[in-house]
């Protein structure tokens, strides 16, 4: 009770308020991107190109739109390691249904379909049979793409041009559809989460369950309701992927969970839940994104972005440990 | 409650258990660990339910079945250290669960304006209602964590070691919290170890020993020996105040 006094009577302590009580994640990431953006284009005439940040904004559309599920999820104290797996099986199903003769819309929502009730499967095996999500999706991951590859037989489905390819392929005023749509959901997102009660709900879980079950919240319903939503947003991604190369792969976007933790991470999303946000990832993903394309402009082997890729991922790690003012211990 | 009891597989967590609280009354539960205090807690906050027994609530037989139905009878727990959620900001702190709301969307403001009302009215200072719980002290914490009790339109409390972890001053200003709130004639279930802050603040003692009700005296008329005593189950037996009830 004694707080506001002893501000006063500490000449320092507004200093130390300043730092202690206000989040600088934020801030510090729009520094840190208007460095590289600097950087990058002192170092390529190319970079501050309105076609070079279409290239950008088209590099991070599809895994962005997964980001965004894998922050809500990590925000509310779980976690998804299936996010990629299932977006390739959902591509899978849509182009194997599309290939089968089905009408594409419907094919396309069939796959979106699929990819909820995979999330319900992850959502079952997390809540109800209280499963560490990291051993859970492991395996579910797993699980989502070997299906993947027996379905298809191992190989790429061809589908061509489809009704979906507007989605993947379209431009509007030149901008990227897929793009467009990740910004959208990402807007959408980002009203949800900060103005929404369950959203909000969402932070409080992931900063303590135990506290919101005390209290009478409907707690796993919500958890499970985030692998649920997670796989849908995975499934659009893996929807618009198959639509663009007019082919589902069921090694689609192998690896990519890795980018899109980076990401996330580095946005500010704690790995243990209740903090960060989507604006926030949306930021991790512009970062990444140009450091990638600035790697390619300034004509680095290619085999650098792996090494860069994993010195942001530990960076991103790091900054998340930092954060809460602690490390593994 | 009258003859209420849990057990856990073959563990007997409460047998029997009989208990009356009056409004405007600070209550202190006693025990040894294990003597059932958590788990009488837990049943009456709607956490657990109990294998047998009854509750009324103004004489009118309730059930608790979950923690909204005791939220709905105006019980609220102050649990020991799992209250806050440190992520957030001390306003949706003192209304997890119940936030002001309108088609879905949180009333931010007027959960602010309400939560700052709240800690004025109780004399409570925190240095702002937007601050996350994790700036906070730990007398800070005790209060904010009361406050989501009373805002929750609780008039029974069940405080499970609010002073637990907090210093003297602070455990000082939780004790005058708890006054102003029996002044205000809620009632009041302080769970503690603390033997000589609950004689200070208690107007009855309760003792709970192996899951059955040990003691039950007026604050007046006991002493630390014989508080001891209770717990221990050393010195006297059961010293029950309440024959006339049975």
């Amino acid at each position: 009770m004694s707080a506001r006094l002893a501000v006063l009577n500490d000449p320092g302590a507004w200093v130390k308020n300043l730092f202690k009580n206000r989040d600088w994640t934020i801030p510090g990431l729009i520094l840190t991107l208007a460095a590289l953006m600097i950087f990058f284009g002192a170092m390529s005439e190319f970079f501050w190109s309105f076609s070079n940040f279409l290239n950008i904004g088209r590099s991070i559309s599809i895994r962005g739109i997964i980001a965004i599920g894998l922050t809500i999820v990590l925000i509310s104290g779980g976690l998804d390691l299936s996010i990629a797996a299932v977006a390739a099986a959902a591509g899978m199903v849509a182009a194997m249904l599309i290939d089968g003769g089905m009408n594409g819309i419907l094919a396309g929502l069939i796959g979106m379909a699929a990819a909820m009730v995979l999330g319900a499967v992850n959502g079952s095996v997390i809540v109800g049979l209280r499963i560490n999500p990291i051993i859970a999706t492991l395996a579910t991951l797993l699980l989502f793409r070997g299906m993947a590859y027996v379905v298809s037989g191992g190989d790429s489905v061809v589908i061509g041009v489809n009704t979906w390819a507007y989605l993947g392929r379209g431009t509007l005023f030149r901008v990227p559809v897929a793009m467009l749509v990740m910004l959208g959901i990402m807007a959408a997102g980002i009203l949800f989460m900060r103005y929404s009660v369950l959203g909000n709900y969402m932070y409080a879980i992931g900063g303590n369950s135990e506290a919101c079950r005390n209290v009478g919240m409907k707690v796993d319903r919500i958890r499970f309701g985030t692998y649920v939503a997670t796989a849908l947003l995975s499934g659009i991604a893996g929807i618009i992927l198959m639509s663009q190369g007019g082919t589902a792969q069921p090694a689609a976007l192998l690896g990519a969970e890795l980018d899109i933790f980076t990401s996330v991470l580095l946005g500010g999303v704690a790995l243990t839940g209740g903090r960060g946000s989507l604006f926030g990832t949306l930021l991790g993903l512009f970062i990444v994104g140009v450091i990638i394309n600035g790697f390619i402009l300034i004509g680095l082997q290619i085999y650098w972005q792996d090494v860069a890729r994993g010195v942001i991922l530990i960076l991103a790690v790091a900054l998340d440990s930092i954060r809460r003012g602690g490390g593994y211990r | 409650m009258r003859r209420v009891s849990k057990s856990f597989g073959h563990v007997q967590a409460l047998i029997d258990v009989d208990l009356d609280v009056a409004p405007g009354e600070v209550m202190g539960l006693l025990g040894d660990n294990g003597a059932g205090k958590s788990t009488l807690i837990k049943i009456l906050s709607g956490v657990y339910h109990a294998d047998e027994g009854e509750f009324t609530r103004d004489s009118n037989p309730v059930d608790i079945g979950g923690p909204s139905d005791a939220q709905a009878l105006g019980i609220a727990t102050v649990y020991q250290d799992l209250a806050l959620v440190e992520t957030r900001a001390v306003a949706h702190n003192i209304y997890l669960g119940r936030e002001p709301r309108r088609w879905g969307i949180l009333s931010r403001r007027k959960m602010e304006k309400d939560a700052q009302e709240l800690l004025t009215n109780l004399n409570i200072n925190l240095p702002s209602v937007k601050v996350d719980a994790e700036v906070l002290s730990g007398g800070q914490r005790q209060a904010v964590a009361i406050s989501r009790a009373l805002a929750q339109g609780g008039d029974i409390l069940l405080l499970d070691e609010p002073t637990a972890a907090l210093g003297v001053e602070q455990t000082e200003q939780v004790h005058q919290l708890v006054g102003s709130m029996r002044d205000q004639g809620k009632s009041i279930i302080l769970i503690t170890h603390d033997l000589s802050d609950v004689l200070k603040v208690a107007d009855r003692i309760v003792v709970l020993r192996q899951g059955r009700l040990w003691a039950d005296a007026r604050a007046a008329d006991t002493d630390l020996n014989q508080i001891i005593g209770w717990i221990t189950g050393a010195l006297p037996s059961r010293l029950p105040a309440e024959e006339a009830q049975t």
